[in-house]
């Protein structure tokens, strides 16, 4: 019994020192901050200055028209871009796994390629293309498509029109690859079952193919929806920190104007912080819960 | 889905012009970016199509005006290091997680996991707080000096080492290795940190390889926390640069063209590279 | 004994009296924008002091336009990272001032004469007793105008040399707009310049005396309207960024801006702009007290008190950028040719440059001589530590006013308001 209890100890501790150069890290740099933003969420900063108002930042925060307009643009885009970007990349996957043989990893490549691109990068690429005297409008004026420049980045609603396209081309080929392999995991042999029964293409990847793939669709809505929410790069960069008018601002980049740009308030700025921890918490139990029953 | 046999139906066609479509809205940036770094600024602007000869011109600029090699230099270093010593980190800890099983580990997983939906925003906030030397306690606890890596390049690659989903990722993959191997290499006298490295690593080079791709990526592009914490050109790294082109004064957008072109280089290579390995992690994971 | 004690104390001595007088080499580091402007004046001062202390350098680093959150990062940090001299806009130093008290060296105490600076540049900076930068650039404004796109329109472009009525200007801007296609003026839209140039320009303050805004006085209803006026009649072009604005100009997109002095460098930069040019006063609104005169902009250079070498710097800017030396002088007076850059310290003022005709403008136009005449009428403005969040506000207001999204001005100063209250979070 002795001998069973020393190894199973040896075996225990071999398991804490492969485990803890990470837990360290983890405890140094996300548990500790996490814990200290507790801290910092209580005050308010004027610089290097700052004062005890407990829940004052959250009450600041109820009335705070530009955060929840700023909130409300992560949902708008979320609306918009999530759900155009899944049905394009399964669409994308689909056609892909269908389509052709030779090539496909030539096309898969392809399709990848905006995915490796930097956020700052293609930011900056898009935001040249779509000046109002850049490529795209010239190009749309002497074909004729339109008479007057649109204005991509300094009309509102096509700041946010910009953004979604943008978004769509960075992210659409990230998760075809995802789909494309869900799709090659399936089981041929369902689908000559299938053919066998008599069911038509539609029927079967209705019935089939989308249930089979919901798991990967999961992950694809949870990452995505995540990543809308947290958008930063994009609008400082592509329309110039969150412009025309605040059109495009979002929830990650008011959040650091406050903590850096107009008062140093890093208290106010936690407090924003958490709510947004809050929102994505929600989100992901949403959806787990909404695709996960559908196994 | 049978795959349709005749090669030219109206739906293949119709799948074809789809496929060409898409890989020319995806690929065009790219040609647009390394044309544009050998045109003038307007050029650039207006949408010159074809090369021009101006490519030394705007070499000279990125890297007398704007220090390019130096913040090439910057994101390579801070991005190989975090591969290297991230890989590892993560490696081993979801070596732990999957082939020690206790209760204890578990908890601190879910903890880990858990953090996963944390907003990036909500972290780096209380973070530059702790670089910012405010938390002092810590530092005189520990005898550490966390306000040295205030802008550093240790202070881009240290918060960023461990990493919640490479180590999920990893775990995922570590499932499917059988774990017989491992009690049998035990009774055969091996240490358990010479399983890790000699037998379990060499064969999860598919996996490892997804995990090297993802935080070399990750960290080479990332931006919100350099942008907090950079503060002086020689910690520079290419992202922070490249926005700060686009703010100057005056735009020099072919030399912004051939910085751009340039990031993309190292993240292009890796991947190209590895990227068999990485859709086989892929594969791996999703299972 | 005596021989080494000898010994001894001579070594001591030269030892001593080497490090007084064979100063270490020790180095200044200074951080500003542009490279063509505030960089070059900075090199051009450093090649004075140079001159006379020759083991000091001077180190320029390039920081592009958001030195004033680098400069916040390094604050929060105690100083950490940030050089001995920073040169930043002179509506950030309230706030600076505010949020880290301890943050800056006051220059009067260290024993600059502010006396001989132009006041409104000095008022900003005074707290109390202290006063803590050093000024530099005036922001003195102008109409700016392109001569030949006015010639084109059948009009000539003398008799818009003087100083005329917002009336006047529409009626021209009108004209060109016909003849040429060209909209008359060119803005940024995120930032609204002209319009803070405009309100301005009556001595109107954005803030009243207990830190509220203050939008709703007769001088920026005119001036808003008067912009809106000729938004409506197709006179205003539209930049959505710095760069952008910039572009517009170097693109001849428009046939002029409203601006300050420092777009000197600017238009001289692009050689085809030889003759074309021309600047006018600031025109007139239709307000009591209004001047046909007004600042934008302008910075100063500050020393932080957490400076690696700040003895150094405290020296190099009095011997160079506040003392009537004749060499420090016409320093000042080559800056002004070399990069369009005229400071605002006043015995500098005599120099030849002030005055001189300038060949690369219309008919010769010493603009210098116009810049520096309009520069005494310039009010004193408190800009608050709030200043950028108004801005703002007042720029995202204005553009959905511009673009029909809000119907009136009071609606526009309400939406205005509303913002700037909401991010304040008061």
């Amino acid at each position: 019994m002795n001998r069973k209890g020393a190894f199973a100890r040896y075996l225990n501790r071999s398991g804490w020192l492969f485990v803890t150069p990470a837990l360290v890290l983890f405890g140094v740099f996300m548990l500790y901050p996490i814990l200290s933003s507790l801290y910092l969420v209580t005050r308010k900063w004027r610089g290097m200055t700052d004062s005890f108002v407990g829940l004052g930042n959250f009450v600041r925060m109820a009335q705070d028209n530009q955060f929840w307009h700023a909130l409300g643009n992560n949902f708008l885009l979320m609306i918009l871009q999530v759900p155009l970007m899944v049905i394009l990349a399964l669409v994308l996957a689909v056609v892909l796994n269908q389509g052709i043989r030779r090539g496909r990893g030539l096309v898969r490549l392809m399709f990848f390629l905006p995915a490796v691109t930097s956020l700052v990068a293609y930011s900056i690429l898009f935001r040249i293309l779509l000046q109002t005297n850049g490529m795209l409008n010239n190009l749309m004026l002497s074909l004729g498509v339109i008479q007057q420049p649109i204005g991509w980045l300094n009309d509102p609603f096509w700041a946010t029109i910009t953004m979604v396209i943008a978004i769509t081309w960075r992210w659409t080929g990230y998760n075809m690859i995802f789909f494309l392999v869900g799709l090659q995991n399936i089981d041929p042999e369902i689908y000559e079952a299938a053919e066998v029964d008599g069911a038509s293409k539609i029927t079967v990847f209705f019935k089939i193919t989308l249930p089979l793939l919901v798991p990967v669709i999961l992950f694809s809505a949870v990452t995505s929806t995540s990543g809308t929410l947290q958008l930063f790069d994009e609008p400082n960069i592509l329309t110039n920190g969150g412009g025309p008018a605040n059109a495009t601002m979002t929830a990650a980049l008011y959040i650091y104007r406050q903590a850096f740009v107009t008062n140093s308030d890093f208290g106010y700025a936690t407090a924003m912080s958490y709510v947004i921890v809050l929102i994505a918490g929600i989100l992901a139990i949403v959806q787990i819960r909404l695709l996960g029953d559908r196994k | 889905m049978s795959v349709v046999r005749s090669p030219f139906t109206p739906i293949r066609l119709l799948m074809w012009i789809i496929l060409a479509i898409g890989s020319f809205v995806c690929v065009f940036p790219f040609y647009w970016m390394v044309v544009g770094s050998t045109l003038n600024p307007n050029a650039v602007i207006h949408g010159n199509l074809l090369p021009g000869n101006e490519l030394w011109i705007n070499l000279e600029k990125a890297t007398k005006n704007y220090n390019l090699p130096l913040f090439f230099w910057n994101s390579l270093f801070i991005a190989s290091i975090t591969v290297f010593l991230g890989v590892m980190v993560n490696a081993m800890a979801a070596f732990g997680f999957e082939k020690y099983p206790s209760k204890a580990r578990e908890w601190f997983f879910g903890i880990l996991l858990l953090t996963l939906i944390i907003p990036q925003i909500s972290i780096v906030l209380p973070l530059f707080k702790l670089v910012a030397g405010f938390f002092a306690p810590i530092d005189m606890l520990f005898g550490t000096s966390f306000g040295g890596l205030l802008d550093s390049s240790w202070g881009i690659i240290m918060p960023f080492l461990m990493s919640a989903f490479i180590i999920f990722f990893l775990r995922q993959n570590f499932k499917m290795f059988p774990t017989e191997i491992v009690e049998a290499a035990r009774v055969d006298g091996s240490g358990e940190w010479r399983i890790f490295l000699q037998i379990a690593m060499p064969s999860m080079t598919a996996s490892f390889a997804s995990a090297a791709i993802l935080m070399f990526i990750g960290q080479w592009n990332s931006y919100l926390w350099p942008l907090m914490t950079i503060l002086s050109d020689g910690t520079k790294t290419l992202p922070i640069a490249m926005s700060s082109m686009m703010n100057a004064y005056t735009i020099e957008y072919g030399g912004l063209m051939l910085i751009v072109t340039v990031s993309m280089i190292p993240v292009l290579a890796v991947f190209l590279g590895l990227q068999r390995q990485f859709v086989a992690g892929l594969v791996g994971s999703i299972k | 004994m005596k021989r080494t004690l000898s010994f001894v104390m001579t070594v001591a001595l030269l030892l001593s009296t080497a490090a007084l007088g064979f100063a270490a080499p020790s180095k200044v580091t200074v951080w500003c924008w542009d490279p063509n402007f505030n960089g070059a004046s900075m090199k051009a001062a450093a090649a004075v002091y140079n001159k006379t202390h020759t083991d000091v350098t001077i180190e320029i680093v390039d920081i592009p336009q958001q030195i004033e959150a680098k400069i916040e990062a390094g604050l929060q940090a105690g100083g950490k990272g940030l050089p001995d001299i920073a040169l930043f806009q002179d509506f950030i130093i309230e706030k600076f001032v505010q949020n880290y008290p301890k943050a800056f060296v006051d220059l009067k105490a260290a024993g600059i004469d502010y006396s001989q600076f132009a006041a409104y540049k000095v008022g900003p900076m005074t707290a109390g007793n202290s006063v803590y930068g050093v000024p530099f650039d005036t922001g003195s404004t102008g109409l700016w105008l392109r001569a030949d796109y006015i010639k084109a329109a059948g009009l000539n472009p003398d008799s818009y040399m003087k100083s005329m009525k917002w009336s006047e200007v529409i009626k021209l801007g009108e004209t060109v707009k016909a003849k040429t296609g060209k909209p008359l003026i060119t803005y940024q839209s995120d930032n609204f310049d002209m319009l803070r140039i405009l309100v301005q320009s009556t001595g109107g303050q954005f803030f009243k005396p207990d830190g509220s805004l203050n939008l709703r006085s007769d001088a920026f209803k005119k001036s808003l309207a008067a912009f809106k006026e000729m938004n409506d009649k197709g006179m205003l072009y539209l930049a959505e960024g710095w760069s952008n604005w910039i572009d517009s100009i170097n693109n001849d997109q428009a046939a002029g801006f409203l601006n300050a002095i420092w777009m000197v460098g600017t238009i001289k930069s692009k050689p085809e702009n030889k003759g074309k040019w021309m600047v006018v006063p600031t025109p007139l609104i239709d307000v009591a007290g209004a001047k046909a005169a007004s600042n934008n902009g302008g910075s100063s250079w500050y020393v932080f008190n957490s400076a690696p070498n700040k003895a150094g710097a405290i020296d190099f800017l009095k011997s160079v950028w506040a003392s009537k030396d004749p060499a420090a002088l016409s320093f000042y007076n080559d800056i002004l040719k070399g990069q369009g850059a005229m400071g605002t310290y006043m015995p500098s003022r005599a120099g030849s440059n002030y005055t001189v005709k300038d060949d690369f403008f219309y008919k010769n136009q010493a603009v210098f001589a116009d810049f520096s005449k309009w520069m005494e009428q310039v009010p004193v403005l408190k800009y608050t530590p709030n200043y950028s969040a108004m801005r703002d506000a007042v720029a995202n207001a204005t553009l959905k006013y511009f673009q029909g999204k809000i119907a009136s001005i009071d609606d526009t100063i309400a939406a205005a308001e509303k913002e700037y209250k909401e991010v304040m979070g008061n």
